[in-house]
């Protein structure tokens, strides 16, 4: 998972692994000074826990491995979520240490979900809400491949605007429109990971 | 500041990135910039380049660590090793079969793990193991509670490591309880596990050393199964300060003369040869870590803070950091 500070990753993460049949999760976490940890939590303490308003709560790699339902058997995946990206460079070293975690994964994943508020998009333009940031990550997945962007936040008022925006800014992209509040959309994004992984 | 545009800066490792991001000389998108530049020449070179060019990164990332000069020299070997065989068999000729299975012994904190976890992404870049991630287990996710358990709760942890590594902590476990102790049945199905997936997995056994060494020697099938023997030096003082200086230069700290004195106390107590828990990283580690706190708490009161204070670390940080 990468994207922008704020655009609701971890949540994504936390209400896919719900969507497909967790109860709690078991959350790997990855520290820019290369220790890790793994923690269990409930679904709705992973929720309280991780998630917030403000950005720039997650500060490290954060994976779960996923099992999820296709054809007759299972796929099994780890998905990762990222600290958020901006464009400037950061005043507190630990968002830019966790920044740098982050871009140094980016090569050695399969599949690359990019999560994008296309609320932002319906109010400032494309240019102006997606910043230099989302533009080069779309550039650099697109010359790997397995990358698609997921278009959240489709519960709140100009998200639709946002996401015809968003299309036409982005041409030859695949977008899934999604709410990872509500869980709509998984359906789709489920199907994609299954197809490329 | 590294500015756009630079054309030398598209030459820079993945390393040199991180660390330009985490001092605040590069933006990310900046950084993004330089990965899809080098995205793109790899994609421009082909798939043998980008190989080597991520190779060459692992390599690198293998030389920043402090000391471990004789593991260094025995990846370098493996290194060779295994591209003169690759380019032998192109070539027609007779190869010796690739058995990378190892034992890594010493301490802990020696650095066994972080090697094993370069040696993952070194061997993926070498077409050796296609994924190269590393799975850490010791014996308790190993060995079940009732017959049958441990080879099902063997087979999954295998599993999990086809494609990379399979690193056991204190593998000599395995073998404690005698021979009616499901230790001794995990041992088979690994062993059934290295024959099944020869091409797809590496098993390393670590541990300490006096305990590998009887391990090994009690189990000889296991010893010629396991054909490359790394033996992890415990840290030199002067190995020790520079891993802390690193730390605290990673983290924007630096200790004043006699908190450095004092350091050096510290570690000379727990690095002589007859000492039991020999100084190792994780020790400076937790030193440094615990110095760091102890520093924002005599901080957090002050009135008048410099940037020179945020910066320092004291005597009485160290101090309380190793007490603490």
């Amino acid at each position: 998972m990468i994207g922008r500070a704020n655009v609701g990753k971890t949540l994504f993460v936390i209400n896919f692994a719900e969507y497909l049949g967790l109860d709690e999760i078991e959350l790997v976490i990855r520290f820019p000074n290369g220790f890790s940890t793994a923690k269990r939590y409930a679904i709705d303490h992973a929720r309280r826990e991780l998630t917030g308003l403000g950005p720039h709560k997650t500060r490290c790699l954060q994976s779960v491995q996923l099992d999820i339902p296709h054809g007759k058997g299972r796929k099994r995946v780890q998905i990762t979520d990222t600290a958020g990206l901006i464009d400037t460079i950061h005043q507190d070293v630990e968002v830019r240490r966790a920044i740098a975690q982050t871009l140094n994964a980016l090569r050695q994943v399969d599949l690359l979900l990019h999560i994008i508020d296309p609320t932002g998009v319906a109010r400032e333009g494309a240019r102006a809400a997606l910043g230099e940031v989302d533009y080069q990550v779309a550039q650099f997945a697109q010359l790997r491949g397995r990358y698609c962007i997921l278009a959240n936040k489709m519960d709140l008022p100009g998200a639709r605007e946002g996401l015809q925006r968003l299309i036409r800014e982005l041409p030859g992209l695949y977008i899934i429109p999604i709410s990872a509040l509500y869980k709509r959309g998984f359906k789709e994004v489920k199907a994609f990971v299954c197809r490329h992984s | 500041m590294v500015r756009k545009g630079s054309p030398a800066r598209v030459s820079f490792s993945v390393g040199k990135v991180s660390y330009l991001l985490e001092k605040g000389d590069m933006s990310p998108v900046e950084a993004l910039e330089i990965l899809r530049q080098q995205e793109e020449q790899m994609a421009f070179r082909g798939e043998e380049e980008k190989a080597r060019l991520l190779l060459e990164q692992s390599l690198q990332e293998l030389d920043a660590l402090v000391g471990l000069e004789p593991v260094k020299k025995l990846v370098r070997e493996l290194q060779a090793f295994v591209q003169v065989q690759q380019l032998r068999r192109r070539e027609g000729l007779l190869t010796e079969p690739l058995v990378l299975h190892m034992v890594f012994m010493g301490n802990p904190g020696t650095g066994k793990t972080t090697v094993a976890r370069i040696l993952g992404k070194i061997f993926r870049e070498m077409g050796v193991l296609r994924k190269g991630h590393l799975v850490e287990v010791e014996r308790a996710d190993l060995v079940g509670e009732y017959i049958g358990h441990t080879a099902q709760k063997t087979r999954e942890q295998v599993k999990k490591a086809l494609g990379g590594i399979l690193f056991i902590d204190e593998a000599y476990s395995l073998a404690r309880g005698g021979e009616k102790d499901f230790g001794k049945e995990s041992i088979d199905c690994l062993v059934k596990a290295m024959e099944d997936h020869k091409d797809n997995l590496i098993l390393i056994l670590a541990g300490y050393q006096r305990e590998m060494a009887h391990f090994l020697r009690t189990n000889p099938g296991l010893r010629s199964r396991f054909p490359i023997h790394i033996t992890f030096p415990d840290y030199t003082l002067e190995e020790l300060l520079e891993i802390a200086d690193l730390m605290l230069q990673q983290r924007d700290y630096q200790m004043d003369r006699e908190a450095r004195e004092e350091l050096i106390k510290i570690l000379r107590r727990y690095s002589g040869v007859d000492v039991e828990n020999p100084g190792n990283a994780r020790l400076v580690r937790n030193i440094i870590e615990r110095a760091i706190r102890r520093q924002a708490v005599r901080l957090v009161g002050e009135e008048k803070l410099e940037r020179k204070d945020l910066m320092t670390i004291t005597l009485a940080d160290i101090r309380d950091g190793e007490e603490g």
